[in-house]
């Protein structure tokens, strides 16, 4: 039975709801361990990250199993801390990629959960809470509880400006939010601020030319767009173009390298992969849909342009091993080359993209 | 084109702000300013009675470097931020390369140079602006500006990176007819020459030299473009030629001669067509080819008398004689040192004379005219007396020596084998004294020689003394 009495429990002892920590009235049937106030809230945090979790759960919640000696015991503890570790990233992971794809709802349980094992792992103002925060505040933003947002971001600030070494990549997390933060609140001017910010940070971090610093160049170019600064926003996006183009195509270089050496050995088909973690390549969806989205709206003026992100997207579904929606796009590209009458040349390119899809699939599967 | 007027800036809130707080600024107060009455309110809070801003918060707290590009990013110029922090990294590279190098690391951190990184900013977001518009002659300008700024002797890779830059612009811009591609390709020399790349340094220069030809364009000096260009072509094939012919690549050396002898006849300045083939005549030299390169050493002549320019026309015929001397035309040669000798007297050029001299005594020792040659030598010591150049003093001193040695070989050996008393007596008294005594009239002169050549050998170096010393063993 799913049902539990918060009475029936031993004195001391309160049980609280996942989401919400009211007192709890019902538990998970597949773990036991996790309590819940009602079936509303049940069903959201399974279909959220409780689905994935779940059996992760047990040995967390529950008291540590005997051992016989020191040994074992410190073996057990350490095991413990991994497998701590090793959910902090996955709900991590999993509320990024939520956000990515717009489904904040869904992301909140899931950060929560990141949020709370960072705190039982590294304490409460400790630095790696803040990513929870950050990610916490997006959410909320993607709700619309804009005071929400603020308060989880004025701690996580805190947090930042209390510890002695923050990296620059949290730096730059930190003011990418706030940037967020500010475009919602439609304060545009501490909003470039704090964007400026954040690329300058990644840059120093990653490299002037890195994926990760292209999410602050993009949100910068947003900023210009709604600002009707076309132009600007028109190189800003040129920008966040070429470098997803130059990754992807330099990972597809180093891919079929690897590929033209070790298939003579083994004469087996390669996974291709895009190098990136699922939250990532959720970004990059996002960015490189928005990106084409205005594109298209100003395509006659200069459809290169339009190809050129179309082909991007093209290279990253194929990476991703999403044929369909590589085909489709690689069509959308040939179709809009020939009603705008491009060079012979450009129509070719795309016509060795096509081709590239129906060769992965020519070959027979091992 | 070196120095600026001071830049009229709008300088961002942030960098105003810092560059206040920076410490390099000099704020004295005096001390009564210090001391406070009773009730008065601190200057700092009167006049920060808000508090802080963000920004002023901000302007404290990051580096000015971090200032700069923040204000950069914020207004969209993401393109000047990208150059800005390569070159920052760059700059840090350096620095971290030295300090591993040496203890001591000359240049001053970019925090303490707000002006050049002002300067970055203004110049790189205004090139941005009119990339955007598509306006590359601002670009350039404003690129160009830049590289003028970095051009001191700590910044010459900064200047470097925007020389290139220029050039990769001007070959866009075509609406000048190609002014700005023929002044990138005379900076691109320059780099590559400084750099010591000969080869590419003359491509950039040659194409500058075409570009130029026929056209009457001048720089900001006032100076017209050709000839800058035909200048440092000249230049730079002179370079190649000199090490060509250290690695004895004598054809080679030749031809780019040849080459450079006709684009100075093109530009039309009669001096530099005399440098050129004044150089070509050298090489011939050097070559061995001794007929051409008495032909253009003559051509040399002429021009430098055409132009009244003793200097050069001292030079031409000092080559020429060298030339005749090489042939084996020694009297040929002893007119023109002669006419050289005059001409430095003239002009005072002491090197010159010395040389002059110098070679003239040489020749003269060969023949066997010891005296003429001993006088010519003493002229060189006596004017190497007045130059500091003790190396040269000392050259000239050996040189005199061993002339009078020579000229004093004849009657000593004759002293010798004589063997009678009287000149057995004279050698040793001069032996002995090593002064100036009057001697009898047949050994008169020699003697007088013989002392003053032990006058002059006891100044002497080893080579002098050790041909004076196997004279004593001969007696």
């Amino acid at each position: 039975m799913n049902v539990i009495y918060p009475l029936a429990v031993p004195k001391g002892r309160r049980l609280c709801c996942e989401v919400c920590d009211a007192p709890a009235e019902r538990v998970c049937g597949a773990c036991t361990v996790t309590y819940y106030c009602g079936v509303v809230h049940q069903r959201a945090d399974w279909g959220s990250i409780h689905e994935k979790i779940c059996q992760l759960l047990i040995p967390l919640r529950t008291s540590m199993p005997f051992y016989n000696s020191e040994e074992e015991r410190q073996h057990g503890l350490q095991q413990l801390q991994q497998r701590q570790k090793h959910l902090i990233e996955l709900c991590y992971t999993v509320a990024q990629k939520y956000i990515f794809e717009g489904k904040h709802e869904d992301a909140v349980p899931a950060a929560l959960h990141s949020l709370r094992f960072r705190m039982n792992v590294h304490g409460l103002s400790s630095v790696e809470l803040v990513p929870a925060y950050l990610l916490l505040a997006e959410a909320s933003l993607g709700l619309g509880r804009v005071v929400q947002a603020e308060e989880y971001l004025s701690q996580a600030q805190w947090t930042v400006l209390k510890s002695t070494e923050c990296s620059y990549a949290i730096h730059s997390l930190l003011h990418r939010n706030l940037g967020l933060l500010y475009m919602a609140k439609e304060n545009y001017e501490e909003a470039r601020y704090h964007l400026a910010n954040d690329i300058y940070f990644a840059s120093c971090a990653f490299g002037t030319e890195h994926i990760r610093a292209s999410g602050g160049y993009f949100h910068l170019a947003n900023i210009f767009n709604g600002l009707k600064k076309l132009d600007l926003a028109d190189t800003l996006y040129t920008k966040v173009s070429e470098i997803w183009n130059k990754y992807l195509n330099d990972h597809y270089q180093v891919l079929s390298q690897a590929r033209i050496q070790q298939i003579d050995l083994l004469g087996k088909r390669f996974e291709t992969d895009t190098g990136l973690d699922e939250a990532q390549e959720a970004e990059a969806i996002q960015i490189l849909t928005s990106i084409l989205n205005i594109r298209e709206s100003t395509s006659n003026k200069a459809p290169q342009k339009t190809i050129f992100v179309l082909k991007i997207l093209f290279m990253l579904y194929f990476l991703m091993m999403n044929s369909s929606k590589a085909e489709e796009y690689a069509l959308r590209a040939l179709h809009l080359a020939k009603k705008q009458k491009l060079s012979v040349q450009e129509q070719n390119t795309i016509q060795d993209l096509l081709n590239l899809i129906s060769v992965e699939e020519a070959q027979p599967i091992t | 084109m070196t120095t600026l007027p001071p830049l009229p800036m709008t300088r961002p809130k942030l960098t105003a702000l810092a560059r206040q707080k920076l410490p390099c600024s000099p704020r004295t107060k005096p001390r009564s300013e210090l001391i406070k009455e009773k009730d008065d309110i601190d200057h700092y809070l009167e006049v920060n009675f808000k508090g802080l801003s963000k920004e002023e918060v901000a302007a404290y707290r990051n580096s000015y470097t971090k200032n700069v590009c923040v204000e950069m990013l914020r207004d969209g110029y993401h393109k000047s931020f990208t150059e800005f922090f390569a070159l920052t990294e760059k700059w840090d590279a350096l620095r971290e390369a030295a300090r591993v190098r040496s203890l001591s690391w000359a240049q001053r951190p970019l925090e303490e140079q707000p002006d050049k990184l002002d300067h970055f900013y203004y110049y790189l977001t205004r090139a941005e602006t009119a990339e955007r518009k598509e306006y590359f002659e601002e670009v350039y300008n404003n690129l160009y500006a830049l590289a003028c700024y970095f051009n001191n002797s700590e910044d010459k890779w900064v200047r470097n990176h925007f020389y290139e830059r220029c050039f990769k612009i001007a070959q866009v811009i075509k609406i000048d007819g190609g002014k700005k591609e023929a002044e990138a390709h005379g900076h691109m020399g320059l780099l590559f020459e400084e750099d010591g790349q000969l080869l590419e340094a003359a491509e950039h220069y040659e194409a500058f030299h075409q570009l130029t030809q026929g056209r009457i364009w001048k720089d900001e000096t006032g100076r017209v473009l050709n000839l800058l260009a035909c200048e440092s072509l000249l230049r730079t094939y002179r370079l190649l030629s000199d090490k060509m012919l250290e690695n004895k690549e004598y054809k080679q050396a030749i031809r780019i001669l040849i080459k450079a002898c006709e684009i100075a006849k093109e530009g039309n300045d009669k001096k530099m067509e005399g440098e050129a083939s004044y150089y070509l005549g050298l090489a011939h030299l050097a070559a061995g080819e001794y007929e051409t390169a008495l032909a253009v050493l003559n051509t040399y002549g002429k021009i430098s008398a055409d132009l009244d320019d003793d200097l050069s026309l001292g030079r031409a015929y000092e080559a020429t004689a060298k030339v005749l001397q090489s042939q084996g035309q020694m009297a040929e040669a002893v007119k023109y040192l002669k006419k050289v000798v005059k001409i430095a007297k003239n002009n005072f050029q002491n090197l010159d004379f010395v040389r002059a001299s110098t070679m003239l005594g040489d020749i003269y020792n060969e023949k066997g005219h010891y005296s003429k040659a001993s006088e010519y030598f003493q002229q060189a010591f006596n004017t190497t007396a007045d130059i500091m150049n003790i190396s040269l003093k000392d050259e000239t001193k050996v040189h005199y020596g061993i002339a009078k040695a020579h000229q004093m070989m004849l009657t000593v050996n004759s002293c010798i084998e004589s063997a009678d008393l009287t000149s057995l007596d004279y050698l040793l008294s001069w032996k002995e004294s090593r002064s100036d005594i009057t001697p009898d009239p047949t050994s008169e002169s020699r003697r007088s020689t013989m002392e003053s050549l032990y006058h002059t050998s006891e100044f002497s170096e080893e080579e002098s003394s050790g041909f004076s010393g196997n004279q004593k063993n001969d007696t």
